[in-house]
């Protein structure tokens, strides 16, 4: 009886939890298939509504979200891809090499209080540098940044699924005859391989969804990102909900499906070195 | 391949735990470097390997000098007491591993790896992961993969401490058999003096970062350089009476009980008594001194019951009470009187 209410309990809750985390969502997906009218019925139409797509062709066709959204793609991807191989690079050093001056524990830490203070602090600065080195708008610069604000994050995650290996692996592998580099890649890195995947998920997330430098670094289509491109949207005039809420449902996609695919993954590099075995 | 220590030390922080070794190791010997948990032994095998740099100090492999050559190029192999396997390759690509470094072809690196698989009877096991093994089947991996190139020596850190006491001697023999089949110099770490013994061309017996002594073992047997090599092979322990000017030593097959009196037997009382099965141990009390005998299978005796003792006198050992040295002089004079009159 205990166990059953226990039981019901538990699904009320966790349809409650679902409820809040997914109803904007639903209700977004909703406004992007909503004709401009039905948008603002009253009482709004949850399920009785034509669905129509002439705003995703409006986003995608008329206006250049496709672009915004090729460059989200290649800023998002390229920066994760630079921050975890510096990062594993980094973090396999510190939590392996035995600096002097206790070096490891001294450069984790300003690795780590680089992001202590708020992101705005750096905004100003990293205009002015890249004004300077020419690279406003254009996505390099976006690469940049966010391949630094993702570093800390990847540091320190890497160095604690290192540092959880047992040394003897590597050992072997060097008496074996293979190099320090050839033992991280052949020996560490595939069995890391689940921590590796749960931080690049959320470097991608990270970058695919930071306003604050995309909008201070990038002002024209040449390297606009998503975000930006659907806070434009807001005008003076108007705001175009229908567009917005088309781009904001496709640019959901890409994140969900990598994180799909990785899902195996990432609950067991989640929950890595909390458990042995 | 011929392996010198020269003086070799090594510090960690402030704590010696190599101090001033050195050692000499002839072409295909199976040297193995004995002692209780801390004295240094694993320190040194990987100092040897490259694994830990050298305070100070020369090694030696083949008269180059090897200090600063890279743990990957010393052309070692090795078995660590973890085994190491590489958890996520089938036990072939393990076996393989050294081979695939090296660039050898696939072709010549399967032929290897199965040669070697069958050589220690684990062909059927090629396909599966390290985790589907028994702890004695891994065992067997972490030797295949030791083995499967011709390494200049193996070195080896306390192989067979995970394995059950059944496997382990049939592991020792094995293992035995394998170093005569191959010749190649192993070194071979372990804190089991039985270990040491059968397995052993010569012993470097090791106490807080110093030799000790290194020589057969049969020498380290009859002739322990000081106490503490006395003390530390040899099971039960060697019995010791404290003395003055010398410290006596007496293994204890080298006591015989007796139940009747007899002629320059020392009495003796029975403690306790533990059949071994094969053997019996009688633990004594002599005077103020408690006193290990091996006595035959058969033989019983109630406790605080009145026994007779006679000691072989020429197996009798004498160290100093102070540095602990050997001083047995070469004609060894036994006086019974200090056996059964020393008290502490």
């Amino acid at each position: 009886m205990s166990r059953k209410v226990a039981q019901s309990i538990r699904y009320v809750l966790l349809t409650a939890a679902l409820l809040f985390s997914l109803a904007p969502v639903y209700w977004m997906l909703t406004i992007s298939l909503k004709t401009e009218v039905e948008q603002f019925a009253s009482p709004p139409s949850w399920f009785a509504f034509t669905p129509t797509l002439d705003h995703y062709y409006d986003a995608f066709v008329a206006r250049g979200f496709g672009d915004y959204l090729l460059t989200s793609a290649i800023v998002a991807v390229t920066s994760t891809a630079c921050a975890l191989i510096i990062g594993t690079l980094a973090a396999y050093a510190l939590a392996r090499f035995e600096l002097p001056w206790r070096l490891n524990r001294r450069l984790s830490l300003w690795i780590l209080s680089t992001r202590m203070f708020p992101a705005i602090v750096t905004a100003v600065p990293l205009f002015l540098m890249m004004r300077d080195l020419r690279l406003l708008n254009t996505r390099a610069s976006l690469i940049i940044v966010y391949t630094g604000f993702n570093l800390p994050f990847v540091v320190w995650m890497m160095r604690g699924f290192f540092a959880d290996l047992p040394r003897d692996l590597e050992e072997a592998a060097l008496v074996d005859g293979d190099s320090r580099l050839g033992a991280l890649v052949r020996i560490v890195l595939p069995l890391v391989a689940p921590g590796l995947a749960a931080t690049a998920v959320f470097c991608l997330i990270v970058s695919w969804n930071e306003f604050l430098f995309a909008l201070v670094l990038t002002q024209t289509d040449a390297a606009m990102t998503l975000p930006v491109g659907i806070a434009g949207r807001v005008t003076q005039y108007e705001i175009k909900w229908g567009v917005m809420s088309a781009a904001a449902s496709v640019a959901i996609i890409p994140i969900l499906v990598f994180a799909l695919a990785v899902q195996k993954y990432l609950v067991r590099g989640l929950s890595m070195g909390a458990v042995k075995g | 391949m011929g392996i010198e220590f020269k003086n070799v030390s090594k510090a960690f922080g402030g704590t010696c735990v190599v101090d001033d070794l050195s050692l000499k190791i002839d072409d295909g010997e199976f040297v193995v470097l004995l002692g209780p948990s801390g004295c240094g032994k694993t320190t040194t095998l990987r100092m040897l390997a490259g694994l830990e740099t050298v305070t100070s100090g020369d090694i030696f492999i083949d008269a180059q000098r090897i200090n600063d050559i890279p743990t990957q190029h010393r052309d070692l192999a090795m078995v660590f007491q973890s085994y190491a396997l590489y958890p996520h390759m089938t036990i072939a690509d393990n076996i393989g591993y050294p081979l695939r470094v090296r660039k050898l072809d696939k072709t010549e690196r399967t032929a290897r790896v199965k040669r070697v698989a069958a050589m220690l009877e684990i062909e059927s096991l090629l396909d599966r992961k390290p985790r589907q093994l028994s702890g004695g089947e891994r065992q067997r991996v972490a030797l295949a993969r030791a083995i499967v190139r011709e390494p200049r020596a193996y070195l080896m850190d306390e192989p067979l401490s995970n394995l059950d006491a059944r496997l382990r001697v049939q592991m020792r023999g094995e293992l035995k058999r394998l170093q005569h089949q191959l010749g190649t110099t192993t070194i071979y770490v372990t804190h089991d003096q039985a270990e040491a013994m059968t397995l052993a061309s010569r012993v470097a017996v090791m106490k807080k970062g110093r030799l000790q002594q290194f020589d057969s073992p049969m020498n380290i047997y009859n002739h322990p350089a000081n106490r503490f090599v006395a003390e530390f092979v040899g099971s039960p322990s060697m019995n010791f009476i404290e003395g003055s000017p010398l410290t006596t030593g007496i293994r204890p097959e080298h006591i015989q009980v007796l139940s009747q009196p007899q002629e320059g037997a020392i009495a003796a009382k029975v403690y306790v008594t533990e059949q071994m099965g094969n053997e019996t141990f009688v633990f004594l009390t002599v005077g103020a001194n408690r006193l290990i005998a091996r006595a035959p299978a058969d033989f019983r005796a109630e406790e605080e019951s009145q026994v007779w003792i006679t000691i072989s006198k020429d197996k009798i050992h004498y160290f100093d009470p102070v540095s602990g040295e050997n001083a047995s002089p070469q004609e060894s004079q036994l006086n019974l009187d200090t056996v059964s009159t020393t008290s502490r």
